[in-house]
């Protein structure tokens, strides 16, 4: 039984990505023009060579940011079901953002936050 | 719902996990080349040691179902953290020597412990990836530590992809496993029956199957091996050759013989064949020392797999001695080589780590010399040595199983490493120092850190040889 439902699931999404593709290239209207070759369709046109060096704080900042974004995630959940699941939940949350907080602790005294 | 209590059973990973974070802190709050790092995580890796014997003769499931304290996985840990802790102690003089002197290689390297400590102890197919990508992605990062050489940032990258690509086909795995039995739960999937009638079962298996034997670097899974453990920082290539591996025959060893596999061992007779195989002639050609120990570090995955192939009680037990065996001797061989090697010059490459500069070692550097003596004898297995009763066991528990044209084949073929191990022994007492080497040599004392470390993977590789029992009694397992 198994098995006819593997080769079912195999032909099925062999299907769902092929297909998807073929009837795309058939129904869609095609138009090319030299305005659509460019990179960027929908802007200015660029300035010069795209390897630019980026200032490395940039990404600092996105790392830091990220690691709060998703103490976020974690956070919301908790404080929905927070009654119930009690004291040891909280313990583990107060554990979770002490775990965080050291990071922004290194990341203060490494300077990261300091814009030059 | 978890319990306050079931936190005393799990000291060691607690242990590891603060302490690993700690020291990014103390790293940031201390002064710059300050050694305080260095001295925490020595302690703590003691201390984890320590507090893993109080988990020893339990049995017991914890935190939801999660964890699993048997004495298999205590056992498995406590090689691990002995592994890391002769690198962590070889560690100081190497980085400094390399101008790699950063607290965070330590918190990296405890991280990675964490990773593998929890895939040792997961009793669920989630822990064993998170463990598993915590440890991969702490080795990825520290593959790359040298980062002003060249060599250190391919092996990174090579380790990276390859790790990364790898990582989807395990849990393509888990998914496929999880359709057919419903659960991730390694206790309730070994309850269920006629798991392996199913073709879906038998490819998710399969799938998480080649992530462990890509880790382990079981023969068709092999490439990255020589590369990475190449450019890698030396210290760091050894506890990947040893805490690395032995955290996945770790995990999947007890899943293996849980499950019964009995129609797949053919197919690891034939990966472990082929394995001892490549890694033995394809050292015989190696002229850097680094990529010798890594191609000698794939013919002992082979060695493994002969008691994996086995799959019997004698397997568990083999393979258990063959990898403290192996962590001792593997380890101590990359760290002499570490102690051996030339300062950093700026230079893309490593320096002094060809095999000729190991000619006339003997008289130039006496100790170093009969320590990498007695490694080499070990993996060679040479009988007063722990290597050659690790070897012993495997071949026995494959006789046992009926394997016999399988230990004939791999005792002929440790035969042929007999010959590279034994030839640089030749080098380092029969040959004279090449012109190349006594001209722009000077005499660097070795450190007593390095020496430490280097001594204490001695005393296991020799103790374990002359009293083999003494392992199995600790851990309560069969003795003969």
């Amino acid at each position: 039984m198994t098995n006819e439902l593997l080769i079912l699931f195999f032909i099925v999404g062999i299907v769902m990505v092929a297909g998807g593709m073929i009837i795309s290239h058939i129904i869609a209207p095609t138009s090319v023009n030299a305005v659509k070759e460019e990179t960027y369709e929908c802007g200015i046109p660029t300035k010069g060579t795209s390897k630019i060096q980026f200032k490395v704080g940039y990404y600092l900042f996105a790392i830091l940011f990220l690691i709060f974004d998703v103490e976020t995630i974690f956070m919301v959940p908790w404080a929905v079901v927070m009654r119930e699941l009690g004291l040891i939940a909280f313990i583990e949350i107060l554990i979770f953002l002490f775990i965080v907080i050291l990071g922004l602790l290194y990341a203060y005294k490494k300077k990261a936050l300091v814009w030059e | 719902m978890i319990q306050l209590h079931e936190i005393y059973e799990v000291i060691p990973l607690v242990l590891i996990a603060f302490a690993a974070c700690a020291i990014l802190v103390i790293e940031a709050f201390s002064k710059k080349g300050s050694s305080a790092v260095y001295g925490f995580s020595i302690i703590t890796v003691t201390g984890a040691i320590a507090a893993s014997f109080l988990s020893l003769n339990k049995e017991l499931i914890i935190f939801n179902q999660f964890l699993r304290i048997s004495n298999a996985s205590v056992m498995f840990s406590v090689i691990i953290l002995a592994g890391i802790l002769i690198t962590i102690i070889a560690s100081k003089n190497y980085i400094e020597k390399e101008n790699i002197n950063f607290g965070e290689y330590y918190s990296l390297i405890l991280f990675s412990v964490l990773g593998m400590m929890l895939m040792v102890f997961a009793n669920d197919l989630l822990i064993i990836f998170i463990g598993l990508e915590l440890m991969s992605v702490c080795f990825y990062v520290l593959a790359g530590f040298l980062r002003l050489r060249q060599k250190s940032n391919e092996s990174a990258l090579k380790y990276f992809l390859l790790g990364a690509f790898i990582t989807g086909f395990i849990l393509y795995g888990i998914a496929l496993i999880y359709g057919i039995s419903g659960t991730t739960n390694l206790a309730e999937l070994y309850n269920q029956k006629k798991l392996f009638t199913n073709y879906v079962f038998i490819i998710g298996f399969a799938l998480f199957l080649i992530g462990f034997l890509f880790k382990i670097g079981v023969f068709p899974f092999h490439m990255w091996i020589p590369d990475v453990y190449d450019g890698a920082p030396t210290t760091l290539s050894g506890m990947f050759s040893t805490a690395g591996k032995i955290a996945a025959v770790g995990t999947i060893l007890p899943i293996i013989l849980a499950l019964n596999i009995t129609n797949f061992k053919l197919i690891f007779s034939v990966a472990a064949v082929a394995t001892m195989m490549y890694g033995n002639v394809i050292a015989l050609a190696q002229s850097n020392m680094k990529r010798l120990l890594a191609y000698s570090s794939i013919a002992s995955a082979g060695y493994i797999f002969v008691g994996v192939a086995a799959m019997n009680e004698f397997a568990l037990k083999g393979i258990a001695y063959y990898l403290i065996a192996y962590t001792f001797m593997q380890l101590g061989a990359f760290i002499i080589v570490s102690i051996l090697e030339k300062k950093d010059d700026g230079s893309r490459d490593y320096k002094n780590v060809d095999i000729d500069f190991y000619k006339g070692l003997g008289k130039r550097n006496p100790l170093m010399a009969t320590f990498m003596t007695i490694f080499l004898f070990s993996l060679a297995g040479i009988p007063p040595f722990a290597g050659f009763w690790g070897k012993y066991y495997l071949f026995y528990a494959a006789i046992q199983a009926n394997l016999i044209w399988l230990s004939v084949i791999g005792i002929l073929l440790s035969l042929i490493g007999v010959y590279y191990y034994l030839k640089i022994t030749v080098y380092m007492w029969f040959h004279e120092s090449t012109d190349l080497v006594t001209a722009g040599y000077e005499k660097e004392p070795v450190s007593r850190s390095g020496i430490f470390a280097t001594s204490l993977a001695v005393v296991g590789t020799v103790v374990l040889g002359l009293d083999p029992n003494m392992f199995f009694r600790i851990f309560k397992m069969i003795a003969e």
